[in-house]
């Protein structure tokens, strides 16, 4: 080293010792004291302090006791009501035009061309209707939730949310703004996952990551509501069928709530004691939301990202789906071995080997579970008159056709109630897993992320059925 | 090349008017901006857009490029950023929007990339976005940017919130009280924008010279520590524009300074591997592979 | 299918199973570890530092105290005691041992490692003060001279470890703190805190307990032999001489005492009351202190009760023009002189 530079280091750390420790402060207050003597000089009141401050009005009102929870309460309630009703619509189209239209539309076209066989089933059967479908689920909610989510964050309402919600994170040594990136994670795992970066805490982020999966995303509730309607629903007397499969549902994304908090008090005392905790957390004066700016970027910033991961991955999922369940070996198919290989397990844990390699195949994406499992009960159950062959996914108009296909499968009660269970408590998809990889940097965390849910998952699913069997039967 | 002339010019010609050296040429470091992934090919000027979080800084950047921008991760890291550009006049300007900080002592990441930027990047100009409702907390974060460089031009943003909670900036005694151009604007409205691109074009240009205010450290012992160092700093390393601020880093243990003095590259951005972890996770832990 | 009853029955002897073997700082894995850890290299290095620290202290090293510390047999403490001298670490005369100029330097820079490495914990980590030690103790063994550089060097070569000891720096020069027990401290006098033995810990959980660390300003009220009584910055103490024997203070000058000793902690305030910020304790440290000074709080700032969460923490604060939200337990340690609404009015 040159020996000047050396002089400099050495007479800096000499210097140091007589400074003493507080130098930081030091500097910091000589910035402090210089700022506010020169903003006294140029800064003054010309008129009447207003009596009236909005700003203060609107904060006393959203943090009251008595208004502050059931506004948020409603302001959340509405933005997933615009969100799931707003989606049906827009939803139902894509499906109809993608799948309905234009997958026949293709199929025509490679036949007329005299296409081989498994290159249309490769291509078609798997990777387009893989990916057409996760489009139809997956784009409609997320255009509609994403922007009303930043319209609120823009207006300076989230933060509040935060701010109330601290009090119940702390006790769980989580930061208030988790409560944020949940909520965004009821939309889509991985944006909440990125949405985890507002929490400057390094301690707080990892448990905001790692437990985002506990948030039932967008990709899962149609799988929820799927069940509980014909498995739960059907219980009860039909005039209030959806009522108590609503209910079910609601109860399972509560669960959800709770094994947050739980997971991450469990985390902040163990694996994560080690990370820095901070807090502070910043009430932005309110401003009106910028509408046309907004949804533009949170177009592009989220909803288009997310998708085009998802896209990505659900891709070769469809493949290698299509792949499976075609390509035979001593006439029978991969997909077969496969299930026949875990179904002892599967009926251990009160599921199937259906749904367990159903859940393997719909690590990219989990829109696609219901129609994958579908496909391969129709294909191990040999049922005829349903599905499109072997492959190829598929949806049933009708709960009533579902239930029977499932029940012909072997399917119970508890089946139902297990694979929602497992729907909510199992690794995070992908998309997920990659965008967590992406954000932390960690393999260490990453793994911790995605085995920490499905091995409680396993546990959550063995427990509930041995109890159900010795009580129920 | 060109950054080599600059240097070679810097020397020649007297300190107080190293600056005006080359009055038309870029000041930015075109080396370490690429590292820092900036692309500055077709660009005649960098500017960086700084300020405290909240201040409407977004609302200038997209005031300034409109929809021109993308959005993308610092290298290695996790924080976004927004790159956009503007011509004005005959030049064309690439604007990088810094994340939103408080401080630029590097506590956080955050604060530690828009350091970086400004100290290594050596953007033509750096605009910092001040909220004029608030304006003592802002000054804090611009008393530490005029440290760093004094290419600096204020936006006095949010002017219209302020009148309205009954505060009136007087932005001429503060740009004379700051030592470099105030420019009040209400970016949401587009107000003030013609005025802010002027006093860009001009310091980019070097047609406004800068004498910025330095803050006045109070610590006695710190004085007298800062003014030894200074002098050591100044033989050692006669290019160097900001030795102050090189001699507080040094004697709050600032590891990056300590290390672009030990290796005699001040002004040169070397990431090390400790700087890509995301998340600050203890780095000498993990590297030795110890269970914390 | 297995019988639900036995699978059930299975189910949980797995789950308890595993709980024992890997259940952080108790199961069976972390015990396996711990044990591997302790290799001849470590004892030595122990022994080394416990015989540096008799020598400091004018304490003659025994046999049975080194066996004590290093928790063996006394058989197994004089085995290593001769492999260290055999190394030519130690020198032997009679039942003395005392440090070769070799071994001195060895355990400088254990110790030097070990308050480096309670430093990095305090400051740029979340673990809490009682875990500082434990961890820093089979840390400083596995640490190189160079990761000791490095680590020294990423913390800002920081002079003094979180107990308020000084850092040997890499020369080996280490100064004392200068500090005299807490015990011997006249009546009615004020002093500085400037370092907590942390050994044993036993007393040191004791002194934490009491929310005692360094640098905060204590007063003796009364001495006796079997209890100290004393204030620190707002409540009362009373140990025994014993635990107070383990605190180091330096007397203060009349005048430092009274400015840092004012004021009411922040979270005492009600909304829409006011104070003025005259300390922040030394409670308060690493990467959330710096927080605390970058978003403005730092003596004089003036801060103003905004709003009170709903279930009654965090509570928002009006700081330099901007609503900043702080929880309880970090306002706590911000005192604050209240201001009257009369001083509001003038100063409006």
């Amino acid at each position: 080293m040159n020996s000047s530079y050396e002089k400099i280091l050495k007479s800096a750390r000499d210097l140091r010792w007589d400074i003493g420790g507080d130098f930081h402060e030091k500097i910091m207050e000589s910035l402090y004291t210089d700022a506010s003597r020169i903003a006294d000089r140029a800064v003054t009141h010309p008129g009447d302090t207003p009596r009236f401050d909005l700003d203060r009005t609107i904060d006393r009102l959203v943090t009251s006791r008595i208004w502050g929870f059931p506004l948020m309460v409603l302001l959340l309630t509405a933005v997933f009501w615009l969100t799931i009703s707003g989606a049906n619509v827009p939803s139902g189209l894509l499906y109809s035009l993608l799948i309905d239209t234009i997958h026949p539309f293709l199929k025509s076209i490679f036949a007329t061309l005299g296409i081989p066989w498994w290159i249309d089933g490769v291509l078609l059967d798997g990777a387009y209707l893989a990916t057409a479908w996760v489009v139809a689920v997956m784009l409609p909610p997320m255009a509609i939730f994403f922007p009303l989510f930043t319209l609120l964050e823009d207006f300076g309402y989230l933060p509040r949310v935060a701010f109330n919600l601290d009090h119940i994170f702390k006790k769980a040594g989580a930061h208030g703004k988790q409560a944020l990136s949940m909520t965004m994670g009821f939309g889509c795992n991985a944006a909440g996952v990125i949405s985890t970066r507002i929490i400057d805490s390094p301690r707080e982020r990892l448990i905001a990551i790692i437990t985002n999966n506990f948030a039932l995303c967008n990709g899962r509730w149609p799988t929820q509501i799927l069940i509980a309607t014909i498995f739960i629903g059907a219980l009860v007397p039909a005039h209030l069928g959806g009522l108590i499969s609503a209910f079910a549902v609601v109860s399972i994304a509560l669960l959800g709530v709770l094994l947050t908090f739980v997971v991450s008090w469990a985390l902040s005392r163990t694996v994560l004691k080690g990370e820095v905790s901070t807090f502070n957390l910043e009430l932005p004066p309110y401003r009106p939301p910028r509408i046309l700016q907004t949804l533009y970027t949170s177009v592009i910033d989220r909803t288009l990202v997310v998708l085009w991961r998802a896209v990505v991955f659900a891709l070769p999922a469809g493949v290698v789906l299509w792949i499976s369940a075609n390509l035979l070996i001593n006439g029978v198919s991969i997909a077969e071995y496969l299930v026949n290989f875990l179904n002892p397990f599967g009926l251990l844990l009160g599921l199937n080997g259906v749904i367990l390699v159903a859940y393997i195949v719909a690590i990219p994406a989990n829109e696609i579970v219901i129609p994958t499992i579908l496909m391969l009960t129709v294909m191990i159950s040999g049922a005829t008159g349903v599905g499109e062959g072997a492959g190829v996914m598929f949806e049933l108009e009708s709960g009533l056709q579902t239930l029977d296909l499932l029940t012909e499968g072997g399917w119970t009660l508890l089946t139902g109630i297990n694979l929602m269970l497992f729907s909510l408590i199992h690794n995070p998809c992908s998309t997920t897993i990659y965008t967590i990889y992406k954000e932390t940097g960690s393999i260490k965390w990453t793994t911790v992320a995605s085995l920490l849910p499905v091995v409680m998952g396993i546990v959550i699913v063995f427990f509930t059925a041995q109890i159900w069997r010795l009580f129920a039967g | 090349m060109e950054k080599d002339l600059n240097k070679t010019n810097q020397v020649e010609i007297s300190e107080s008017q190293a600056q005006a050296g080359c009055a038309s040429c870029p000041a930015h470091n075109a080396a370490n901006l690429q590292k820092l992934g900036v692309d500055m090919e077709n660009w005649d000027f960098v500017v960086a857009l700084a300020g405290n979080p909240n201040t409407g800084k977004s609302t200038v950047f997209n005031a300034l490029t409109g929809l021109h921008q993308h959005t993308g991760n610092w290298p290695g890291k996790t924080v976004t950023r927004a790159e956009g550009g503007f011509d004005y006049g005959e030049n064309r300007y690439k604007l990088v929007d810094l994340p939103g900080t408080y401080s630029l002592l590097a506590t956080s990441l955050d604060e530690e990339i828009a350091r970086d930027f400004i100290l290594f990047g050596q953007p033509d100009v750096t605009v910092v976005v001040v909220d004029a409702a608030r304006l003592e907390r802002n000054l804090n974060l611009v008393l530490q940017v005029l440290e760093i460089t004094n290419r600096v031009v204020i936006c006095l943003n949010l002017v219209d919130e302020a009148e309205r909670h009954n505060i009136s900036v007087d932005d001429r005694r503060l740009a004379r009280d700051l030592g470099v151009p105030v420019v009040p604007t209400v970016a949401r409205y587009d107000e003030g924008l013609e005025e802010l691109l002027a006093a860009i074009s001009e310091v980019a240009s070097g047609k406004t010279q800068a004498t910025p205010y330095h803050v006045k450290y109070t610590h006695p012992k710190l004085d007298q520590a800062v003014s030894k160092l200074v002098s050591q700093i100044q033989e050692a390393f006669p290019q160097v524009p900001n030795a102050r601020w090189v001699a507080l880093r040094l004697l709050d243990g600032d590891e990056r300074i300590i290390k672009a003095v030990e290796k005699g590259d001040l002004g040169e951005l070397t990431y090390t591997v400790e700087n890509l972890d995301g998340l600050g996770v203890d780095t000498v832990a993990l590297k030795s592979g110890f269970r914390l | 299918m297995v019988d639900p009853l036995i699978a059930l029955l299975i189910g949980i002897g797995v789950l308890f199973a595993s709980a024992l073997i890997f259940w952080p700082d108790s199961g069976l894995l972390w015990r396996l570890q711990k044990r591997r850890e302790l290799t001849d290299k470590v004892l030595i290095e122990d022994t080394l530092k416990f015989i540096f620290k008799c020598e400091r202290n004018q304490k003659p090293a025994t046999l049975e105290s080194l066996a004590g510390v290093l928790s063996t047999s006394q058989g197994r403490a004089s085995e290593i005691l001769a492999i260290t001298q055999a190394k030519g670490l130690l020198e032997m005369s009679g039942k003395r041992f005392s440090l070769t100029p070799a071994g001195r330097n060895t355990a400088i820079q254990i110790v030097r490692a070990h308050r480096l490495w309670e430093r990095h914990l305090a400051d740029t980590t979340g673990f809490g003060e009682t875990d500082w030690h434990q961890q820093a103790e089979r840390l400083e063994h596995k640490l190189s001279v160079e990761d000791t550089e490095r680590l020294s060097a990423s913390l800002g070569h920081p002079t003094h470890d979180p107990h308020g000891d000084p850092i040997p720096t890499s020369k080996g020069d280490l100064v004392s703190h200068g500090g005299l027990p807490l015990s011997d401290l006249p009546v009615q006098t004020s002093a500085r805190i400037v370092h907590i033995e942390d050994e044993p810990e036993l007393i040191y959980v004791q002194i934490i307990a009491e929310d005692l660390h360094p640098n905060m300003i204590v007063e003796v009220d009364e001495t006796t032999p079997d209890r100290i009584r004393f204030w620190s910055e707002d409540r009362e103490h009373v140990l025994a001489p014993i635990v107070a024997a383990n605190i180091s203070v330096v007397p203060l000058v009349e005048e430092n005492h009274v400015q840092d000793i004012q004021g009411i902690p922040l979270d005492t305030l009600l909304v829409g009351e006011k104070g003025k910020v005259t300390a922040i304790s030394p409670l308060s440290r690493g990467v959330e202190r710096r927080r605390l000074f970058d978003l403005g709080i730092i003596p004089g700032t003036e801060v103003g009760v905004e709003m009170v969460n709903p279930g009654g923490d965090p509570t928002a604060y009006r700081i330099r023009g901007s609503v900043i939200a702080l929880r309880s337990s970090q306002a706590r340690l911000i005192k604050v002189d209240p201001i009257t609404e009369e001083e509001q009015e003038i100063s409006q």
